[in-house]
């Protein structure tokens, strides 16, 4: 039976493995919570990590906002050992000023302009056909 | 913990939690409302694909760049850490051994001042235990010489009775004059009666007197 493990962080690891900077999924359901933390590659979400960098709620609060931690200190030391980073915490790391900016960031943003351009055309048009008929 | 035996014989009640978000096994069959899914394909237009990759190559090289950087900063730190030679470390060193050198200063000074202490007691005890002793020497040599004074005085006392060569005539003289008889005689009455001849009076001659004339 697979018990909660420390989500802060063992703090032990294999020197010579492959390890990741990874969101790991806490919270509950229908209220996802995530700790971004360096883990060993191979290693499941459930089991025990090496340290916990940082954390992510990707439900906006009551201000609209979508709050992120980050232990930057700890992450250059991971960072230096070779720990690779996934596409998730990039993208958050990217939009904090720490990484370049995500090519999926950019690509979400001209997506969203394009949809909003096309939403607000489609609006403008409804109007005038509604104004002229 | 939790026995084999007991989980074989099932003695209790068990409710297991899991951990885990559920999966369908893998060796399940597709649900039937799943079996002829098509994946949608994704569409990218041709400007977005080369814009795409474009961006991606270079945040590609940036990240590469990021990497080694932190790569060569852990080195060096680690290099730095480890080193004999660096300037860092020999100051270390330096106020390392200053405050050992410092610290081994107020040690010794604490032993030497209870070393001080206590060559200070056994030195008084030395000259106590050898003053004790000289003491008892002392009063024994005086008891000596009172003991020998005694004797010497209770000598010289008797010494005046002693007899000598020349008072050997007198002595003798006196002797045969006065002997000494040590007999004597006791009746139920505690009367003593000294002497070896000394007469016994009064009934006790009667009753000699009486006995002679039976014998008689």
């Amino acid at each position: 039976m697979p018990s909660l493990p420390s989500a802060s962080g063992t703090g032990m690891y294999y020197m010579r493995a492959a390890k990741s900077i990874r969101l790991i999924r806490q919270g509950c359901t229908n209220r996802p919570f995530y700790h971004i933390s360096v883990t060993h590659r191979k290693r499941l979400n459930s089991q025990p990590v090496i340290e916990q960098l940082g954390s992510y709620d990707p439900m906006p609060n009551m201000y609209n906002e979508k709050l992120v931690a980050l232990n930057l200190e700890r992450l250059k030391f991971w960072l230096g050992n070779g720990a690779h980073v996934t596409n998730p915490v990039a993208e958050l790391l990217g939009l904090a000023g720490f990484f370049p900016i995500h090519p999926r960031s950019y690509m979400t943003a001209w997506r969203n302009r394009k949809t909003e351009k096309e939403r607000v055309a489609a609006e403008e048009a409804e109007k005038a056909k509604a104004e002229s008929s | 913990m939790i026995s084999n035996n007991g989980l074989l014989k099932r003695a209790w009640p068990m409710i297991t939690q899991s951990a885990e978000a559920h999966r369908k096994p893998r060796w399940l069959p597709v649900a039937k409302s799943k079996i002829y899914r098509i994946p949608k394909r994704p569409v990218v237009s041709e400007e977005e694909r080369l814009e795409l990759s474009r961006i991606n190559n270079n945040y590609n090289t940036q990240m590469r760049a990021i990497r080694r950087f932190f790569n060569d900063e852990m080195i060096r730190e680690k290099s730095s850490l480890e080193s004999d030679t660096s300037e860092l470390s020999l100051k270390l060193e330096a106020e390392e051994w200053a405050r050992c050198v410092e610290l081994n200063e107020q040690w010794n000074a604490q032993v030497a001042a209870e070393r001080e202490e206590r060559r200070k007691q056994e030195l008084a005890a030395m000259e106590e235990y050898a003053l004790t002793r000289m003491e008892a020497k002392d009063k024994e040599i005086k008891e000596r010489i009172e003991k020998a004074s005694i004797a010497i005085k209770t000598q010289t006392e008797l010494s005046a009775s002693f007899i000598t060569p020349e008072n050997l005539d007198e002595a003798i003289d006196k002797a045969l004059a006065n002997p000494v008889d040590h007999n004597f005689a006791i009746d139920l009455k505690g009367n003593m009666y000294p002497g070896r001849d000394t007469p016994i009076k009064l009934q006790e001659e009667k009753q000699q007197k009486t006995a002679e004339a039976a014998t008689a």
